[in-house]
């Protein structure tokens, strides 16, 4: 499966020089949790929620102050073209639990831990099935061979 | 996916209780009327760059050109 395949909500973008306050607005009314940072089409940072109160509000950063003061870079990104499983390694090794997915420069959206889960969630009940299936109902007896 | 200025994005709720939003294109960043698109939420008027994914649909408006 492709990583694009995998995004399940639309990614959102600001600018650097945003404020912390619009920062938070935008994640409010679009619904997501995290926001990419673009300078000049070029993906400079990212934003998330966490970031917003360990970095600003327990920072005593004023609301007023510019995204960038808070936001994570450099950013850890992947192709939009690769495939899911490489982001498993990703997300073990840099501790994070969401990654830019990019095609180019381009950014695209957002890939979270949540969307892993969800689809291997699935995966799994699709595996299990004959499983249970076995463990619930009696075994099929094979008819007995032929004999002359 | 391809929209124009004017155009209407809807996002739906991924969970249960969560509304529907929506925001106005009010600007294309490709020539070709593909994404990014420039946008503006509904209730507070902040702008923000919007990469469309699988829970955003496009209500096209006719445009008329005075």
């Amino acid at each position: 499966m492709r990583i694009v395949e995998a995004l399940r909500r639309s990614g959102v973008a600001v600018g650097p020089d945003r404020t912390i306050r619009d920062a938070a607005m935008i994640m409010e009314q679009s619904g997501v949790g995290s926001l990419a940072v673009i300078e000049n089409d070029q993906l400079v940072g990212i934003v998330t929620d966490r970031d917003l109160v360990r970095r600003g509000v327990a920072m005593d950063i004023p609301s007023d102050a510019r995204i960038d003061s808070v936001m994570s870079t450099p950013v850890i990104t992947v192709d939009a073209d690769g495939d899911l499983h490489d982001t498993f390694a990703l997300f073990r090794t840099h501790a994070v639990r969401r990654l830019a997915v990019v095609r180019g420069e381009q950014f695209v959206g957002m890939i979270t831990i949540d969307d892993l889960v969800i689809d291997l969630a699935a995966d799994l009940v699709d595996l299990s099935r004959p499983i249970t299936a076995e463990v619930l109902f009696a075994h099929r007896n094979s008819a007995p061979l032929a004999t002359r | 996916m391809y929209a124009s200025v004017g155009d209407r994005i809807v996002i739906r709720g991924h969970h249960i209780g969560e509304p529907t939003r929506d925001c106005e294109i009010l600007e294309v960043r490709n020539s070709d009327g593909g994404p990014p698109f420039v946008v503006r939420w509904g209730d507070s008027g902040r702008e923000a760059l919007f990469f469309p994914g699988p829970d955003a649909t496009i209500e096209h408006f006719e445009h008329i050109v005075n």
